[in-house]
């Protein structure tokens, strides 16, 4: 299925064609799961990223799955 | 290891050596163990009693990394606790290359006479009459003063908010560029040092007297140690220099719990606008630069200077909390209306987050409409003005609230929450509940926590425990001098390993790790005690009604930790 990701802190870098307005569309297998989306984006979990999708931070094995649009963020302390 | 005590009614000066009591003593730990033993905790917060102390921290001064924060202690007007609110800049450096461990200002100069206390290269105090100075803002204030004393010299001074004893005054922190856009913004400290009658601080930058390190050998390898640590950590290396505090305007928006509209949503409407990220190409788009380096050893570079559409400079550095309280709490999702009111904020010396979260307590009380930007700086502008209504304003979101009859106002003892609403993130919540300095996100914010997936922000499980660690790290933390960034940096055990070493090698002394953390709690127990002996009780230690009773979108869940919960926290 198709899902839009959006990219936050500085993981846009690494797509130079990437547009934030319209975020960047995805196609993830049946049954993936965040650290599934994290690693077809070569994006490794140990930069402190994570995925948030409806007001909240996935965990690493959460099913993405239905979801149409999620946000791909950078662990930080604040603030 | 000197103390310089300065008695404004008299007018004297006396440098002495750091009593037993304090020795080893920095930063916050120094302030809030001062003000416990010698401050009456019933007096009046702007009166001749209280004691208005500076202290650089433990580290500040040496060649450690990111150390520049300057801690300011005294009983607050505007919570009536303790507090202590530190800031970033070039001050605590400067204080600690001349070894000077402590600057407490005692007394009351008389009604509307102002003073600057400076500090020259030797470490020799001086005051100067400074009543041509009164009614200045910030930025032409120290624009003269480092006409008069030269390029190198550092400023902490308040703005007419603070003269005129407004309760959200700051007192505002000169940059490595001379601007004096740091702020330690929380507790209404400007309003103690107007009424001291002390308008600027001023410390030569070139001293050359700092405290001996008993072993600087040891020293040496820690700060290696530490430089390595903090140049390849994710978030100080990465992140911060591209996009800063305000970084966090996407996690936790996207976390549902960026108090909006006065608290009434988690979610900003229009809030990528105001991102970090956003930020950073507004910034880069204009020619301002967005990795800017504000304080003395940073080698973070988290800060960053805002400009407008001609390239002209507005303010510097737009932090998140800023962000927040005039764009997120005003429902305003523009960054040059933020930065405007920003610079107006750092001009007139007020608390940017005090002041945002009044400006949306009024508009929340039908003053004027969420997202109206021109009434926001109207508003703000009228501080600057001191018209009665602008000290309403200046006196912080309750005395708006008190003012309008509403009751729908975000204080803890009397102080706004920060940029966390505690319905979306619980322990936040625990924090502001219960910290002794009123609600302060700097006391032991939780965030990193939830962005880690080490604790789930709605469950009430761990938040207790884990704000009361973070409270008593925090508390170590503030008496080193370290920024919060570097501090966080360093949370692995081999990283505190290397902090521990550079800290023993400096005072000559073998603290574990457990002292150090002893050290915490003994802050938070002065703290506390004090607390108490100005009247507090577990009772003041409660969030607001509003955030037990009325669920925030888009979880719409409430604040939930009970009251026996909260009053478990410091068994200790």
């Amino acid at each position: 299925m198709k899902m839009r990701v959006k990219l936050f802190g500085t993981l846009r870098q690494r797509f130079p064609d990437y547009r934030h307005q319209q975020g960047m569309e995805v196609e993830i297998p049946d049954g993936a799961t965040a650290k599934d989306l994290l690693s077809l984006l070569r994006i490794s979990e140990s930069n402190g990223a994570v995925v948030a999708t409806e007001g909240r931070i996935l965990k690493s094995d959460d099913r993405i799955q239905g979801r149409a649009h999620v946000n791909v963020l950078q662990a930080m302390h604040g603030g | 290891m000197k103390i310089i005590r300065v008695n404004m009614n008299k007018k004297t000066i006396r440098t002495e050596d750091v009593p037993q009591d304090y020795a080893g003593l920095g930063g916050r730990g120094l302030t809030s163990i001062m003000i416990n033993a010698e401050v009456p905790p019933k007096c009046d917060p702007l009166g001749p009693e209280n004691k208005l102390i500076f202290a650089p921290g433990s580290l500040s001064g040496t060649s450690l990394p990111n150390t520049s924060r300057i801690s300011i202690g005294a009983k607050s007007p505007l919570t009536g606790t303790i507090k202590e609110s530190n800031a970033g800049g070039t001050v605590a450096a400067a204080l600690g290359r001349l070894g000077i461990t402590a600057v407490i200002i005692e007394g009351q100069a008389p009604e509307g006479d102002f003073s600057f206390l400076r500090i020259d290269e030797k470490g020799d105090a001086s005051l100067i009459p400074a009543q041509e100075y009164k009614g200045i803002q910030t930025y032409p204030l120290v624009e003269k003063i480092l006409e008069s004393y030269g390029k190198r010299t550092s400023v902490l001074c308040i703005g007419p908010a603070g003269e005129s004893r407004l309760t959200a005054a700051s007192i505002q922190s000169s940059d490595l560029d001379g601007r004096p856009c740091r702020a330690a913004g929380r507790g209404g400290l400007g309003a103690v040092m107007g009424a001291k009658g002390l308008k600027a601080l001023i410390v030569d930058q070139r001293g050359k007297n700092a405290d001996p390190i008993a072993d600087p050998q040891a020293f040496k390898e820690a700060v290696k140690a530490i430089t390595e640590i903090i140049k390849t950590n994710p978030m100080n290396a990465e992140v911060m220099p591209k996009v800063g505090t305000a970084g966090l305007v996407a996690p936790v928006n996207s976390m549902g719990a960026f108090p909006s509209y006065n608290a009434r949503k988690g979610v900003l409407d229009g809030w990528e606008e105001i991102s970090g990220e956003r930020l950073a190409e507004i910034i880069q788009e204009r020619g301002g630069n967005p990795t800017h380096t504000g304080c003395s050893q940073c080698i973070i570079h988290c800060s960053n200077v805002f400009v407008d559409k001609e390239g002209k400079y507005v303010t510097s550095a737009l932090e998140y909390e800023t962000i927040w309280s005039m764009g997120g709490m005003t429902g305003i999702a523009d960054l040059d209306t933020i930065a405007r009111l920003d610079n107006l904020c750092d001009n007139i010396g007020v608390d940017t987050m005090s002041t945002g979260v009044a400006v949306a307590v009024s508009m929340d009380a039908g003053y004027k409409e969420f997202g109206d930007s021109a009434a926001a700086i109207e508003m703000v502008e009228e501080i600057g003005k001191g018209s009665e209504f602008g000290k309403i304003l200046g006196n912080g979101p309750a005395a708006v609230g008190k003012h309008f009859n509403h009751q729908r106002v975000p204080v803890v003892k009397g102080q706004s929450i920060a940029a966390y609403d505690p319905r979306g993130m619980l322990g936040n919540g625990v924090t502001f509940a219960t910290s002794p300095m009123g609600a302060d996100h700097t006391a032991g914010n939780v965030v990193g926590k939830y962005l880690e997936q080490k604790l789930d922000p709605l469950n009430p499980e761990g938040q207790v425990e884990t704000s009361r660690e973070l409270q008593i790290t925090n508390a170590a933390a503030d008496c080193t001098g370290l920024c919060f960034m570097a501090y966080e940096g360093l949370n692995t055990p081999e990283a505190r390993k290397a902090l521990l070493k550079a800290i023993n090698a400096k005072s000559g002394t073998q603290p574990m790790l457990e002292d150090f953390l002893e050290l915490g709690i003994r802050v938070l127990k002065a703290e506390r005690e004090f607390n108490r002996k100005a009247g507090f009780t577990n009772e003041d230690d409660r969030l607001p009604r509003f955030f037990y009773e009325e669920p925030l979108p888009p979880h719409n869940t409430v604040f939930t930790i009970s009251d026996e919960k909260l009053d478990s926290i410091f068994d200790f």
